[in-house]
């Protein structure tokens, strides 16, 4: 299955990944969906809530990760129907293609797609909750782009497994939700952290975390999707 | 060894009749566990004989 | 063997229990603080034992599955899957039911409790994977990929989680285990243990026959034809 090949893995994976790059940006589907989605649940997050300006502010970091989540599962479904359509999986494959790449590729566009929405999310939560971004807009990139990684690779492997069963639309959720509140969490306190300061020094800290979750989440993936995808 | 026990004991005599911090009761509690464990073990094996295999395939194992 | 397995060992666990639920209940001296509140802990405690002994005997079915694959394993791995939700199940309940006496909630963020409930919940996902997914030979993989995840997501969620609640304050209730507590607690562990195997063994043979039956009857099973799938998430969305 993973004998190595005359074309390595990452330039597999660039080609695979300019490809989906390319079909999302010739219809821009998908991004313009969750951008509307993920406002709407920011929005729908005040109206919940009522307009309490100090709660809003002091959770703006979760609602941003709720909305990102939501949307999560919207896109990663969607990254696998695209190739169920005309059995593009077969042909990608038959290309050949790693397996490998296809999981490096698929996750990374999703990571794209996802931090292309986080920036798009962050000035209307700016102007939705009223938050001040206190340790500046490095650091706030960083949890966006360590959080959407984490929430990406298992979502990937996850999407690729409910896309082919039944009730998919139900068991992405189901099987995505328990295992990411470990990244949803440490982001959503970074996130927090960033938007009202950070007295103690742990930013850096939840930094780390992220990075490991990170770290087991690729891995994991990298080594189990041969299979998931495998016939 | 022993004289550790008994200084325990001792510590609870002495500890009990003041009853400082000790929840009192609480059976109702008790026995809610004990029932909802006994149910929910015994419906589990309920349903495993309800779906008992009836060929006789696998019972050779 | 079997016989063992399917006579004996059904009764020797029904004693035990009795027997477990007797010295619990009133043969064993009530906790200094928790008085006899402190009773849950023996089938609390085995329950929990239960659950993560059939969890990862399911993480080992896993990964064996995805190294050698055979429908016993696949099979052992649904059974123990199923029983150790249930035991799970039972033991968060307990817990639960405990905390409201001793910490006066029935649930806190403690570490401990949010990570059985993070549990849980995953492995209701993994089993409605393999109610989902009709080619057994697919499901037996996917839902092998998807065990040994969730399997090392434990730690994981543990760790986060004692991490978040660093900041608050940490509700802990020290227990001291007398002996006399500890004989009942034995009693209880085996007996549970000798129904979890009982229980294990019985789902096993269902599991079995299931793919049995299914290998056998391909032509039974639903189509897996992706055509007849409507595939408009996303275009509701932007309608």
């Amino acid at each position: 299955m993973s004998a190595p090949r005359p074309i390595g893995v990452l330039r597999t994976t660039l080609v695979l990944m300019r490809k989906d790059l390319l079909i999302e940006w010739r219809t821009r589907a998908r991004l313009n969906a969750l951008v509307f989605f993920a406002m709407a649940t920011l929005l729908l997050f005040s109206f919940a809530l009522g307009p309490d300006t100090r709660l809003l502010e002091r959770n703006a970091g979760g609602y941003l990760w709720l909305a990102i989540l939501f949307a999560s599962v919207l896109s990663l479904g969607e990254s696998f129907r695209v190739e169920a359509e005309n059995a593009c999986l077969d042909g990608v494959r038959l290309a050949p293609s790693d397996a490998r790449a296809i999981f490096l590729s698929k996750a990374l566009g999703n990571t794209a797609l996802l931090v292309a929405l986080g920036v798009l999310l962050i000035p209307v939560m700016v102007a939705l909750f009223g938050v001040k971004i206190v340790l500046g807009l490095g650091d706030l990139g960083l949890t966006l782009v360590l959080g959407c990684l984490a929430l990406s690779a298992p979502g990937t492997v996850y999407s690729a497994i409910a896309s082919n069963a039944r009730a998919r639309d139900v068991l992405l959720p189901l099987l995505l939700f328990p295992l990411i509140v470990p990244s949803l969490l440490a982001a959503a306190k970074a996130t927090t952290l960033v938007l009202q300061g950070d007295p103690m020094h742990q930013l850096g800290s939840w930094f780390g975390l992220l990075s490991g979750f990170n770290l087991i989440y690729w891995g994991l993936g990298f080594l189990l999707f041969p299979k998931v995808i495998e016939d | 060894m022993t004289s550790l026990s008994t200084l325990l004991v001792l510590a609870q005599a002495a500890a009990n009749p003041v009853g400082t911090g000790r929840i009192q009761g609480g059976w109702g509690y008790v026995w809610a566990s004990y029932g909802i464990t006994w149910a929910a073990l015994a419906l589990y094996a309920l349903s495993l004989w309800m779906r008992r295999p009836r060929t006789p395939f696998g019972s050779k194992e | 063997m079997g016989k063992l397995l399917h006579r004996v060992l059904p009764g020797v666990a029904v004693v035990l229990l009795v027997a477990g639920a007797y010295l619990g209940l009133f043969w064993a001296p009530p906790d200094r603080e928790m008085g006899d509140v402190q009773r849950i802990m023996y089938v609390h405690v085995p329950a929990v034992w239960m659950a993560l002994l059939a969890l990862t005997l399911n993480f080992c079915c896993s990964v064996t599955y995805l190294f050698k694959p055979s429908w016993k394993t696949d099979a052992m791995a649904e059974a123990s899957a199923e029983v150790g939700l249930l035991f799970g199940t039972v033991g968060v309940l307990l817990g639960s039911i405990w905390g409201r006496p001793t910490w006066g909630v029935y649930w806190t963020w403690d570490p401990r409790i949010t990570t059985a409930a993070i549990m849980l919940v995953a492995y209701v996902g993994y089993l409605a994977l393999r109610r989902f997914v009709e080619d057994p030979e697919k499901r037996a993989v996917w839902s092998a990929v998807v065990g040994i995840i969730a399997a090392v997501d434990v730690p994981i969620v543990w760790f986060s989680v004692r991490w978040w609640r660093s900041l608050h304050q940490v509700q802990s209730s020290p227990k001291t285990v007398d002996p006399l507590m500890v004989l009942p607690l034995r009693v209880s562990a085996f007996a549970f243990l000798a129904l979890m195997i009982v229980f294990l063994a019985r789902r096993y043979l269902i599991a079995l026959a299931e793919r049995n039956a299914e290998v056998a009857l391909p032509e039974a099973l639903p189509s897996d034809d992706p055509a007849t799938r409507g595939g408009s998430g996303a275009s509701k969305v932007v309608a």
